[in-house]
This record gives structure tokens, C-alpha cells and sequence, in this order.
């Protein structure tokens, strides 16, 4: 199973200008997504693009920023759904920039697809359905509404 | 294939996960799925027909009985949507390359 995905690219431009564009709505507007952005932790932002009803996807990503480190560090959250108040993808973006000679070294590590991944490879490679799971399990589903 | 519920949404819920952990091992009966969770066979049935329109199962009549598997086919959807963010990232940050190319090598 693929693990979290992790980007890495490299611009020929300096730090501050790839940071400017990974934060100013307009420029973000651009190259991601329609936005609200603002570098400020606990900012709550969207983004706005064309639904995707066939990935459960309405269109909307909601964010929080968690970590501003101007011209290092970006991270905010990256949730989203079929439609509003329920998330189907609740997901973390980091991205770290770092300078080399005249350019700058980016990562975009996207995460926390973790639950689902798992959750398919354990269906689909794991050898053996442990007692006592069920039963665990069943009590969960008794407690459902 | 009906896909009328999002996949998501029917993996979100940890009881509907515990019953295609259960068909993962092999495919069960209805009544099975009831016996071993220990719970009514009419709330076992609301959580297959959920995970029926999500595609994520097939169920297959056979005698009295109605049997669940998973549908790997379903899955594939679900995969899919965890690909799909590796093209989207690839192509949004080749528009940021190309913005900043336009916006600063203008010599």
C-alpha cells in the first residue's frame, strides 16, 4: 500500500517568492483553487473548485491553518465530502520549502489517508480474522443509533 | 453496479467496516453476518443494503439463503480516489512552476 504522498519539487526561484505564492489568495487563486487563505494559525479558509460527485466530492475543501513559518513552512488541514457537514477525506498538507543555490526545494506532504489505507490493505492482505474482533465490533454496532 | 451511496460514507461507519472485514475472510449469508455480530438480522440487513448501493458488496441469492461478498470493483473507486490526489498534485504544482516562471523570468 502506498504510504502518505510526498511531492518534492524544485523551482528556480527564492524561497520568499515561492512562499509568496503558496500564500497569497490571488496567486493561490491561479495555480490551486479559489480561496480565502490568510497566513494566520487557526484561519479557517475554503477551497473552491468543480464538484467531483463521483469521488463523494462537492467541491469544497474546508482548512484550518495550523503552522505559519514564513518561508518555510505551511500547514494546514484538507477536509472534504459529498456534501456540507460530512467528511469523507480528512486530510493534513504540509509544505516545507528550503533554499538551493539560487532556487528552492519544495515538499508538499499530503496525510492522514492512513485510516482507509489501512483499513484496505488489512481487507485485503492480512491473513486471518481475529476472534474477538467480531465480538468487539458487534458491540459497536449494537451502540449505533 | 448501483453506486447510489458514497463509498466513503459507507466506510466511515466502523460497524459496516467490521462486516467487510468479516466478508474479506470469505462470503457469508446474511444470517451469518447476524450470528456473528451478534446483533438483529434486520440491522444487519440495513448496513448491507447500504454497502450494496455503495458498491462496495455483491449479494448473490443461492438457495433460501443470500449470500455478501466483497466487490473488488468497488474498492477500485475507493483506490482511485487515493491516486487521484498524486495526478492532481503533479499538475497543480506544475501551474505554480509555470506561474512563477511567468511572474519572475520575465528578463
Amino acid at each position: 500500500m502506498k504510504r502518505d504522498l510526498v511531492i518534492k519539487w524544485y523551482f528556480p526561484h527564492s524561497p520568499d517568492k515561492v512562499w509568496e505564492c503558496l500564500t497569497s489568495p490571488e496567486l493561490v487563486n491561479q495555480w490551486l483553487m479559489k480561496n480565502d487563505f490568510k497566513p494566520v494559525v487557526g484561519h479557517k479558509f475554503q477551497f473552491h473548485s468543480k464538484p467531483l460527485p463521483k469521488m463523494g466530492w462537492d467541491g469544497i475543501v474546508y482548512c484550518e491553518v495550523l503552522e505559519v513559518v514564513p518561508n518555510q513552512k505551511l500547514v494546514y488541514t484538507w477536509k472534504g465530502g459529498p456534501r456540507p457537514g460530512v467528511i469523507g477525506l480528512d486530510t493534513l498538507l504540509t509544505w516545507t520549502l528550503e533554499p538551493d543555490g539560487e532556487g528552492t526545494r519544495m515538499v508538499l506532504e499530503h496525510s492522514g489517508f492512513k485510516g482507509f489505507k489501512n483499513m484496505i490493505a488489512s481487507m485485503f492482505m492480512e491473513n486471518g480474522w481475529k476472534k474477538g474482533i467480531a465480538r468487539r465490533m458487534g458491540k459497536v454496532l449494537n451502540e449505533m443509533p | 453496479m448501483r453506486t447510489s451511496t458514497d463509498p466513503f460514507q459507507a466506510l466511515a461507519d466502523p460497524g459496516r467496516r467490521a462486516i467487510l472485514m468479516l466478508l474479506s475472510q470469505d462470503k457469508q449469508s446474511i444470517n451469518s453476518i447476524a450470528g456473528n455480530f451478534d446483533i438483529s438480522r434486520p440491522a444487519v440487513s440495513k448496513h448491507v443494503k447500504v454497502l450494496y448501493e455503495a458498491g462496495l458488496i455483491l449479494i448473490k441469492d443461492s438457495g433460501r439463503e443470500r449470500y455478501c461478498e466483497l466487490n473488488a470493483a468497488g474498492f477500485d473507486e475507493v483506490k482511485q480516489w487515493l491516486g487521484y490526489f498524486d495526478k492532481f498534485w503533479n499538475n497543480k504544482l506544475q501551474n505554480l512552476e509555470n506561474l512563477l516562471n511567468q511572474k519572475h523570468n520575465t528578463k
